[in-house]
């Protein structure tokens, strides 16, 4: 792997200590809500209490006398004013949703805006929220995707027949002739809830309008600044250089910041108007109803085997719940069409078959969360090959083995038209179950080993598309066609660089990897370099931090940015050292000739070139500073396989996860303790999606789930010590390097969905419904509950 | 009822007089009105952790306790962690050394819970590090490399070699 070596390999691939972490660790990060302004105002909004409703009359003149408020903004006073969120499938069938910032006629969430109020604190705007009188008339919710698409269905929009804002049927190969010569077809339904991101530091904006150039500067919890930037100023009728977006420290964001919503956007819309900084701070409450919800799939999948269990075809049926608003800009296919598109996963599937559809709801609309699409596809067929290897008598891994793309076959083109290469999925398995012991496991599994509990072993081996480039989409059907972003680097007169990027980080330590890339690639001493990812005013263009994107992109263009920048360092380093270029390399931030006898620091030649530049010819003084756009075309697989062993209370229907063991093949690491932080949370996401965490709707729309006293998430005491193992290939990407921020919670929610489901089929039993709490536990064995 | 009281609270061993309303939770008055807004926000209903803080060396939930509450209390926030000298804790230290942090909005009430564990068990087990943080939630780290923080927090304060 030479090739993949950068000139100076020291910082990548060490745990080099995040500096970017420091601040947090003083309390002195600035987080959105830490931002003040002089004049600030703040915003609290009113939200419907109706899932469906028509607004008869809205009066909001008691709320406008209460003292301390500015004013108060209706759906109508925005009417003409600014543009509102449209949304289409595009390509796809399925129907237009216009999303209003403020409801105008009509609500169709619980938790939807309808007026914001502004006020001198924020306190005083909730006061008067309560002196706005709403005239609802209520309409029938529709609550359940299945229900929403029959004929006769109340409907959410009215330009979306049979609530369709988005379906897709597609079919390659021979599916059916498959079916009907297979030895053996197995069809399962697997359901999963509704879920939260929940990022612990909820959305929230500081908006500041003035005359002038950058008029408007946002400071939004956001993980796309100039995406949204873009929208901003088509929304508002602005040019681009009028508006200057800052992602601020941020708190988590899973994907929940990745879309662009109307609180944001009424708020810039208000310090427009208001020529007054305007604050809005989601609490936890609005964030539990207004930022999207997540998964919410229901799915009936059917493989054909031969009689050896390889797979000859799959098809599945996919209804997913994406709540009252196609969500912008990722429109409402994100969920359906990846869950479909990308079942088969690491397996080879030579004939596919999907008809996959987004149904609107009378709830929060969903939107992106970590790995979308992809941990419901991939526990579906896990669990369905779970229950085939049963049916031919084969052990669960050697169905998988008999599947899995192997090196041999790659480059393989799979029948969703993707091609997987560089990846070990089989290495990833073998040494998932070497370290586990899996023989061992079984054999304890068969002796009883779990006194009174019953004993679960699941296995599942997942792929997770990392870095798209501009050749594969993010999500078919969306607005954004994301697959290029710019670095700038820069060495600043005092010869310190400085590198500049629009991929703000919410934790995963992009800085610090950026850092290291530039380190090695350049010969600047690590404490020498400075990284600014979240503002628009400074940074080169990007999409931002989204799918398992960052670590690619960003070192990608750290690596051809600095190419360019080592080679003018080199030529003006040559003229005033008298040597020729190929003798000279850059160590610790000197120039040293090959043997030894001639050095110069950067320091010296920065100040030199900046501020002597009339001793050197111009050609060799272009500027140290460098702009280098990368666009990695394809994707690159990640992959891993996890093995989960749980004990079921037969009586409680608890489930205890007792070991977990995970190999993660996620390329070339830069930093490996930042690599294990994101693998390892993000199976403690899956455990929560597995076992704990669900939204509940009751039948009129209402949501029961509102708290973290009602929504699980995960505690230190639920989530097990993990080993983790790599088993890593670098990617065809600059660097060698790969994603690695998703694919862990798809073998999560996979890993234990098998566990558990093997547990109960001790018993004969069996689950489909996720997360398995104790009431599906037990009913999976079969224990009356009553209905329910 | 009166709506404003006068309290007097030290805060990081800094005393202050202040006028405030009685509804103003702990949290806001540490925040809004004495602008330390290391102590954040996560859910403003004791659930997860965030928002911990010592009040007279006993950990508190902030959103859950009024100012007025905590008139004549000593209050120590993330902001008065360091030593004297300006070091950081031996916690501090440890969660930057252990990666025990992502996005770090927890951070401050998991440094807080940890240093109180730490004072009533000098040498906790993997099992009872889990048990007392269980009261914060963390989203992003899985808490595997918060544990290893804490152990390395606790080997430190024991003096055990390897321990920086």
């Amino acid at each position: 792997m030479t090739s993949l070596r950068l000139p100076n390999e020291k910082a990548v691939g060490t745990s080099v200590l995040p500096d970017e972490a420091r601040p947090l660790l003083d309390g002195e990060a600035r987080f959105l809500n830490d931002i003040a302004f002089a004049g600030m105002y703040h915003v609290a909004f009113l939200r419907s209490q109706h899932a469906h409703a028509l607004l008869r009359g809205i009066d909001v003149e008691k709320a406008k006398e209460h003292p301390g408020v500015v004013t108060v903004l209706t759906g109508r006073d925005l009417l003409g004013q600014v543009e509102p969120f449209r949304s289409t499938p595009n390509r796809f069938a399925g129907g237009e949703s216009v999303q209003h910032w403020l409801a105008v006629e009509k609500v169709r969430f619980v938790g939807e805006a309808i007026c914001a109020i502004v006020a001198e604190d924020r306190a005083t705007a909730e006061d008067a929220l309560e002196l706005i009188e709403v005239d609802y008339e209520p309409l029938p919710a529709v609550t359940d995707a299945r229900e929403g698409e029959k004929d006769g269905s109340p409907l959410v929009h009215e330009t979306c027949a049979n609530n369709y804002l988005i379906r897709r049927r597609l079919e390659r190969g021979d599916v059916d002739g498959a079916f009907a010569g297979a030895h053996l077809a197995v069809k399962r339904r697997f359901r999963i809830g509704r879920k939260q991101a929940l990022p612990l530091e909820g959305r929230g904006c500081v908006a500041a309008f003035r005359e002038g150039g950058f008029a408007l500067s946002i400071w939004m919890s956001h993980q796309l600044p100039y995406v949204a930037r873009h929208y901003l100023a088509k929304h508002l009728g602005l040019s681009e250089t009028e508006v200057r977006v800052i992602a601020p420290q941020t708190g988590g964001g899973f994907g929940q910041k990745a879309s662009l919503y109307p609180e944001e956007f009424t708020c810039a819309h208000l310090s427009r108007v208001l020529r007054r900084p305007i604050k809005w701070v989601e609490d936890r409450l609005e964030n539990m109803v207004a930022s999207t919800h997540a998964r919410d799939q229901d799915i009936e999948v059917e493989v054909a085997f031969d009689k050896d269990g390889t797979i000859l075809a799959l098809r599945s049926e996919v209804w997913v719940d994406v709540g009252a608003y196609s969500t912008y800009l990722w429109s409402a296919g994100m969920e359906p069409l990846q869950t479909a598109g990308l079942m088969p996963g690491p397996y080879k599937v030579p004939a596919l078959q999907y008809d996959t559809r987004g149904v609107a709801t009378n709830k929060t609309p969903v939107g992106p969360y970590r790995a979308v699409g992809r941990p419901s596809a991939s526990a579906s067929l896990e669990l369905l090959l779970d229950e085939a290897a049963r049916k031919l008598g084969l052990d669960p891994v050697e169905l998988r083995r008999r599947n899995l793309i192997t090196q041999g076959d790659m480059p393989y083109r799979n029948a969703n038209n993707l091609v997987h290469e560089n990846v070990g999925y089989m290495p990833c398995l073998d040494l998932a179950l070497s370290k586990a012991g899996y023989a061992e496991l079984r054999a304890e599994q068969a002796g009883g080993g779990a006194k009174g509990k019953l004993r679960g072993i699941g296995v599942a081996c997942f792929a997770e598309l990392t870095g798209l480039g501009t050749s594969t989409a993010v999500g078919p059907g969306t607005l954004l066609k994301p697959g290029r972003d710019a670095v700038t680097l820069r060495l600043e007169t005092s010869g310190v660089l400085t590198i500049g990027a629009a991929l703000p980080s919410q934790g995963q330590r992009i800085i610090t990897a950026m850092r290291q890339v530039a380190a090695d690639e350049l010969g600047v001493s690590i404490e020498d370099i400075a990284c600014q990812t979240n503002d628009t005013g400074m940074a080169p263009y990007g999409f931002g931090t989204f799918a398992s994107r960052t670590a690619v992109f960003g070192s990608g263009a750290v690596i051809q940015a600095a190419t360019e920048l080592r080679k003018r360092l080199l030529a003006l380093a040559a003229f005033l050292l008298d040597e020729p270029e190929e003798k000279l390399t850059i160590v610790d931030s000197v120039i040293h000739s090959t043997d030894g006898a001639k050095s110069l620091s950067l320091r010296d030649l920065a100040e030199h070139s900046f501020f002597q530049a009339k001793d050197i010819p111009q050609e060799l003084n272009q500027g140290f500073e460098v702009t280098a756009f990368y666009d990695p075309k394809f994707g690159s697989f990640a992959a891993g396989a996890h093995v989960v062993v749980v004990d079921v209370d037969p009586e409680t229907g608890a489930v205890e996860i007792i070991r977990y063991v995970a190999a993660e093949d996620v390329g070339r690491m830069i930093n490996p303790a930042v690599v294990e932080g994101q693998i390892i949370g993000g199976i403690a996401q899956g455990v929560g999606e597995a076992l704990f965490e669900e939204l509940v709707y009751d039948e009129q729309g209402q949501p029961r789930t509102v708290s973290l006293a009602d929504y699980l998430v995960p505690s230190a005491l639920e989530v097990p010590a993990i080993e983790l193992h790599h088993a890593n290939t670098p990617s065809a990407a600059l660097g060698g390097f790969k994603g690695c921020g998703e694919g862990s919670i798809i073998g999560a929610l996979s890993g234990i969905a098998c566990a558990v489901a093997d547990a109960l089929a001790q018993r004969d039993g069996d689950i489909h419904e996720f997360p398995a709490t104790p009431e599906r536990v037990l009913r999976g064995l079969g224990v009356d509950l009553g209905a329910g | 009822m009166a709506r404003e009281r006068e309290i007097d609270v030290t805060v990081n061993g800094r005393k202050h007089s202040k006028r405030v309303s009685v509804r103003v939770s702990l949290a806001d008055f540490l925040r809004e009105e004495l602008h330390l807004t290391g102590t954040h926000l996560g859910c403003e209903h004791g659930v997860c952790g965030a928002c911990t803080v010592f009040v007279d060396g006993r950990s508190a939930r902030s959103c859950l306790m009024l100012a007025v509450q905590a008139d004549g209390a000593e209050v120590t926030t993330i902001e008065g962690l360091r030593s004297e000298d300006g070091e950081w804790s031996p916690m501090q230290k440890a969660f930057f050394e252990n990666f025990a942090l992502q996005c770090g909005y927890c951070t401050p009430g998991f440094l807080t819970s940890a240093i109180e564990l730490l004072r009533e068990n000098p040498d906790p087990s993997d099992e009872e590090i889990r048990e007392h943080l269980s009261g914060n939630i963390c989203r992003c780290t899985g808490y595997q490399a918060i544990v290893e923080a804490v152990q390395a927090a606790a080997a430190a304060a024991r003096g055990e070699a390897g321990a920086s």
